[in-house]
């Protein structure tokens, strides 16, 4: 069984990455995009779109892997802390209990986890 | 802020089990070249890669779940998400995805419903299995 650690990815989370992530996804939520209606939500301003940190976890995965990781692959995630613009955001993982799983998170620049859980891909089986 | 259109889908509307539409939309040049704008172009960022095939079935099941289920109430908030990958879509590839509300439940307090997006790809071969949390807003 592998137990090195993913390597990690990185993405500087600014407006302009926000925007483009929008356009990618249609997903055009004011929360991700407009600051005044962001400001008066629970969340308190304008956070990231949640599945921008997946594709940070396939960039950590692929250069654990290569594309052999992603011959089949189970993943299972939290978001439990908002992704605020101007946040670096650093994604990876430690090999966890599980054979061939990884425990994987994505951090904030204060070091706290954005979004934690599970990743079992080919390439650890 | 919080008003909720009233034809927006509601808590109450969801029907556990039921299909609630579906989507086809190809693996283009366009939505790599949108994924290589924010993840980058090298080979060693995965452009080009699985990677970026992974990514872009992540998008395809969040731009399916947006188009099928709307309009959606201001404030939902995804809380979890599970992804299972079957095999990465290929590039010019016309992906089917399906959305079905899996479950839904009081708990907390809150509204937590769970979408299911399954995609197929050329010939029914399956792509990906997406089950999102939501706590719906209203």
């Amino acid at each position: 069984m592998n137990r090195t650690p993913l390597q990690t990815a990185t993405l500087k989370v600014d407006a302009a990455t926000i925007r483009a992530y929008a356009e990618l996804t249609d997903d055009f939520n004011p929360i991700h995009l407009d600051a005044d209606f962001a400001a008066k939500t629970p969340l308190g301003g304008v956070i990231a779109h949640g599945t921008m940190s997946v594709c940070l976890l396939w960039q950590a995965l692929f250069r654990s892997f290569g594309d052999r990781a992603f011959d089949g692959l189970d993943l299972d995630i939290r978001f439990i802390k908002p992704v605020r613009i101007g946040e670096t955001l650093l994604a990876g993982g430690e090999p966890g209990a599980a054979d061939g799983c990884f425990d994987v998170w994505v951090r904030g620049d204060d070091g706290s986890d954005r979004v934690v859980g599970t990743l079992r891909p080919a390439a650890g089986r | 802020m919080n008003a909720v259109a009233p034809s927006a889908i509601t808590f109450d509307d969801f029907r556990p089990g039921t299909v609630l539409g579906e989507t086809s939309e190809v693996v283009s040049d366009t939505l790599a070249d949108h994924w290589q704008r924010i993840f980058g172009r090298r080979a060693d960022d995965g452009a080009g890669s699985a990677a970026e095939g992974a990514s872009l079935a992540v998008v395809l099941m969040m731009r399916a779940y947006l188009r099928v289920v709307t309009p959606r109430p201001p404030g939902n908030v995804h809380a979890r998400q599970r992804f299972a990958l079957q095999s990465p879509p290929r590039r010019g590839e016309a992906v089917r995805s399906v959305v079905s509300c899996a479950a839904k439940e009081m708990r907390r307090g809150r509204r937590y419903v769970d979408l299911q997006v399954q995609g197929s790809g050329d010939g029914g071969r399956a792509i990906y299995t997406g089950q999102l949390s939501l706590i719906w807003a209203a």
